[in-house]
């Protein structure tokens, strides 16, 4: 199966400063791929080379076997959408309108809402469970209503690719349980190819088919989650004592932090 | 909104329509009324005064207040859009019209031509639109790095120029010594009685071609909205749209203000009220702070020129008396 | 667009219908020549005039033609009849329609002052405007003159002007007899210190006044710093400035703090009306003399 995203020997630097170095790999149409790593592996820079909105400066990135470059603005949006952690405070829109703001890769400039592009966003808000939520101001909302919200707002791209940013940073636990089922039903029922960039390794194991273990902007390991998480590459990436075993759910690796105080001595 | 799409349009329009029908109003009360006559039916009737029955009063509905109406209704226009389009861009509360170096650069030219002994059309109004153009200038050269337009640069890069170029104006005035500093003062104070109806025509047509960008734009800015970068995600070319609004509206705020001086707070204020009644949509914004900054100032503007008993004061101060404590009045609201 | 079309018409038909008024009109006029050297349609005996500068208000009073007055402008206080007529702005900010309001048949604009775009539009609405520009005192009379001519007070500007000539006269004569000329300074507002120099009118009061001008010079009004005030050694220092009572005496309060320092200060430190020395109309004459006496009060012992 051709591949949704490819990444061939990808560089970046920040002036002189080196992000990511010669990276390569490939996600799969229709998997949850699961970027992780320690703070400052250029997990970040890496999702926003692929969104485009940074520049590539070296190095070949190819969405749909077509070169990222060859995308226009509008075409790569109509393809791919991004799910920022939030959005700038003050942002005075309501729900609906925010969702409906989605739409606008598929519209003309102007953005007036045809019939369509309504029926797509009470989809949207249907899916991801906001539809109560419409007349709402966004800014009143919780970090995890909020984070559905802009998710119906990718949706309404109808992209084939989905990227996000941590997205369950700072969430409850039940909304971080909720938004990676969200994540899971999508690629299930729509096909679509979700990329993500996550801080919990856990999370990471019980839901994605590949992983890529990212460290000072080198791969790691890529691979399913048992091939990656294994305590002695974690320990060395992460540099802290791990404890690494099955988790009572099923066939997942599980990964536990350990206390100085239970180290035998 | 609702999710209906007849609904959109429709109050797009009708939104528009009222406003419009303000505007109309507005104008024609700025047209009959002024300080020659007393109580609304000899105002009203003074539209109505034919060249035989009262010459003089015509001559004054026509030839004195028309194009001073119309012109507080163009800069009441383009101020109020100005400040919307800076807020956007800027995404900043605070951002009005002159905040990219335009007061400053303008200010100058102006002075500068009425050192100069010329007249004020076309020498200062072009000496004033090239000072402006100057700053502007100054400002995207500071400001670009290598992101170019970083909002935070632009800025920054305004208020100070804007500084430096207030230590200069202060310092021009200081060494003016006869007449033409009632002329630096009153052009910094905004003048609205200076020019006849022939150049406020070309004033116009000058920037409705500006207006309408603008509003071609209006989506765009209610995306900018969620920030540069997610923006860019959704297929706006950012650079371009930036630059784009940047240089237009620099441009019309320019072009008014070498007309008029600087008539402050209608940019800052009126965006802030629309957006109070009619929500954040820029698509519906535009066309009202077309509409709301014109009637605003035209009425600013008649209440200047009929409420002092001596002569009229300048347009800049009413649009502050009334502008400064109806903005703290906003802020307030908004706060809730 | 339709408004701009609807805009055309109407200034179109506007222009036509001046055009024929302008045709009606010249039946009961005269062509003049201003004091500009501009030739000025004016109506033989202008009904309704407006005044377009506080000077020009005193000369129509002291030709006593102010029943012609329909308007003035803001600081015209005097005679004190003035201060009842309809205003019409400042002189340097005039209202135009204000002043359209009055019919005037005749404006009179000075040319220090007035701003042009302003007088360029009161033409432009047909309504004629004499410029005088009075430089000096010998300027100034002639500006009583032309506008006693053109209000048909010919014969009493005549006399008017012959008794200022003769009271000129008489202080020339006065003074012809001093031995010596004291140094003035006169102070023209108070912050900053603002002094007159060779191309005004103070200059030539001081003069003619028996006195040296020690801010005479190129500059018309330049500032001074107290120190430069105190380094030219004036013998007499006059303050005249347009705000009253209070900021008077507290600019003479601050002269006279320094009386403690030596050399170089002025010896007798007075306060006069800025309205009568600032203005070019017939009070100069008053100012000149009030100024001599200032100068010379030797010369008045004998009680004249």
């Amino acid at each position: 199966m051709k591949p949704a995203l490819s990444v061939e020997n990808l560089n970046y630097a920040y002036g002189s400063q080196f992000v990511l170095r010669d990276l390569s790999f490939s996600v799969s149409q229709g998997e949850m791929f699961i970027v992780i790593g320690p703070n400052g592996a250029g997990k970040t820079t890496l999702i926003k080379l692929m969104i485009g909105i940074a520049k590539i400066q070296s190095g070949q990135i190819e969405i749909l076997q077509s070169p990222l470059e060859d995308y226009s603005q509008k075409r790569l949006a109509q393809v791919s959408a991004y799910v920022p952690q939030g959005l700038p405070v003050g942002f005075p829109f309501t729900v609906e309108e925010t969702v409906l703001l989605g739409r606008a890769p598929h519209q003309k400039v102007l953005g007036l809402a045809a019939q369509n592009d309504l029926e797509i966003a009470q989809q949207a808000m249907t899916f991801t469970e906001v539809s109560h939520l419409a007349r709402r101001k966004l800014d009143q909302l919780s970090g995890g209503e909020q984070q559905r919200v802009l998710i119906a707002r990718a949706l309404c791209q109808q992209p084939q690719v989905i990227l996000l940013d941590e997205p369950t940073a700072s969430l409850d636990l039940s909304h971080q349980i909720r938004i990676m089922d969200l994540m899971e039903k999508l690629k299930i029922e729509k096909g679509v190819t979700v990329v993500m960039v996550s801080h919990d390794v856990n999370l990471a194991a019980m839901y994605g088919d590949q992983l890529l273990l990212l460290k000072a902007g080198e791969i790691v390991r890529m691979g399913p989650p048992h091939a990656v998480l294994n305590f002695e590459t974690l320990e060395e990436t992460y540099n802290c004592k791990l404890l690494v075993d099955n988790s009572p759910l099923g066939n997942l690796p599980r990964v536990t932090l350990v206390p100085r105080k239970f180290l035998k001595s | 909104m609702n999710l209906n799409l007849e609904h959109n349009i429709t109050r797009l329009l009708w939104i528009s329509l009222i406003l419009l029908g303000v505007l109309l109003t507005a104008f024609i009360l700025g047209l009959s009324i002024g300080p020659t006559q007393s109580g609304l039916r000899s105002a009203l009737s003074a539209l109505f005064s034919t060249r035989e029955s009262d010459p003089v009063l015509y001559s004054i509905v026509w030839r004195i207040r028309l194009p001073r109406v119309l012109l507080a209704t163009i800069v009441g226009a383009t101020l109020s859009l100005g400040g919307l389009v800076f807020q956007a861009l800027l995404r900043n509360p605070l951002a009005e019209p002159f905040i990219l170096g335009v007061s400053g650069g303008s200010a100058i030219g102006a002075i500068i031509g009425i050192l100069l002994g010329l007249s004020r059309f076309p020498g200062i109004c072009f000496t004033s639109f090239l000072g402006s153009l100057g700053t502007l200038a100054l400002i995207l050269i500071m400001s670009t790095g290598k992101t170019i337009l970083r909002k935070d640069a632009l800025l920054l890069s305004g208020v100070m120029v804007n500084a430096f170029c207030s230590a200069i104006i202060m310092f021009l005035i200081s060494i003016t010594q006869d007449a033409r500093l009632h002329n630096i003062i009153f052009w910094l104070m905004g003048d609205l009685s200076a020019s006849d109806l022939p150049q406020v025509v070309i004033l116009g047509a000058i920037l409705i071609p500006c207006f309408a960008i603008v509003f071609v734009f209006s989506h765009a800015m209610n995306l900018l909205m969620m920030g540069k970068d997610m923006a860019l995600t959704m297929g706006i070319n950012i650079k371009a749209v930036t630059l784009v609004l940047l240089v237009v509206t620099s441009f019309m705020v320019s072009a008014t203000v070498s007309f008029s001086g600087l008539v402050g707070f209608v940019g800052l204020v009126i965006p802030h009220l629309l957006r109070l009644v009619l929500g954040p949509d820029h698509r519906l914004l535009v066309p009202a702070s077309l509409f709301g900054g014109g009637a605003y100032l035209v009425l600013c503007d008649l209440l200047a020129r009929t409420l002092p008993q001596q002569g009229e004061m300048p347009a800049g101060v009413i649009t502050a008396l009334i502008g400064a404590p109806l903005f703290i009045i906003l802020l307030k609201k908004s706060r809730k | 667009m339709i408004l701009e079309k609807i805009l055309k018409l109407i200034t179109g038909s506007l222009s036509a219908i001046i055009v024929m008024l302008a045709c009606v009109l010249p039946l009961m006029a005269k062509t003049v020549e201003d004091q500009l050297g501009r030739e000025v349609r004016i109506p033989d005996d202008p009904q309704r005039v407006v005044a377009l500068a506080p000077s020009i208000t005193e000369i129509i009073f002291a030709l006593g033609q102010q029943a012609r007055l329909k308007g003035t402008t803001q600081f015209s206080n005097y005679p004190a009849e003035a201060a009842r007529l309809p205003k019409v702005g400042s002189y340097v900010r005039l209202d135009l329609e204000r002043i359209v309001a009055l019919y005037p048949d005749l404006c009179i604009a000075i040319k220090d002052g007035n701003p042009k775009e302003t007088i360029e539009r009161l033409q432009s609405l047909n309504i004629p405007v004499f410029a005088v520009n009075p430089r000096n005192l010998e300027t100034m009379m002639q500006t009583i003159q032309s506008v006693g001519d053109i209000l048909n007070a010919s014969e009493k500007a005549n006399t008017l002007v012959q008794s200022m000539r003769s009271r000129i006269q008489r202080v020339d004569a006065l003074v012809a007899g001093i031995d010596h000329r004291p140094r003035v300074f006169i102070q023209i507002g108070i912050s900053p210190i603002i002094s007159a120099g060779t191309n005004t009118f103070i200059h030539e009061l001081i003069v003619r006044a028996g006195g040296i001008n020690v801010a005479a010079g190129k500059k018309a009004y330049p500032h001074f710093s107290r120190e430069k005030v105190l380094a030219l050694a004036p013998d007499v220092l006059i303050i005249t400035s347009m705000s009253r009572s209070g900021a008077f005496e507290k600019a003479k309060a601050d002269w006279r703090r320094l009386t403690d320092m030596p050399a170089g200060l002025p010896k007798r430190i007075y306060t006069v009306d800025s309205d009568v020395f600032d203005r070019p109309s017939p009070r100069l004459l008053d100012a000149l003399e009030i100024l001599t006496r200032l100068l010379h009060p030797e010369l008045f012992e004998d009680g004249s």
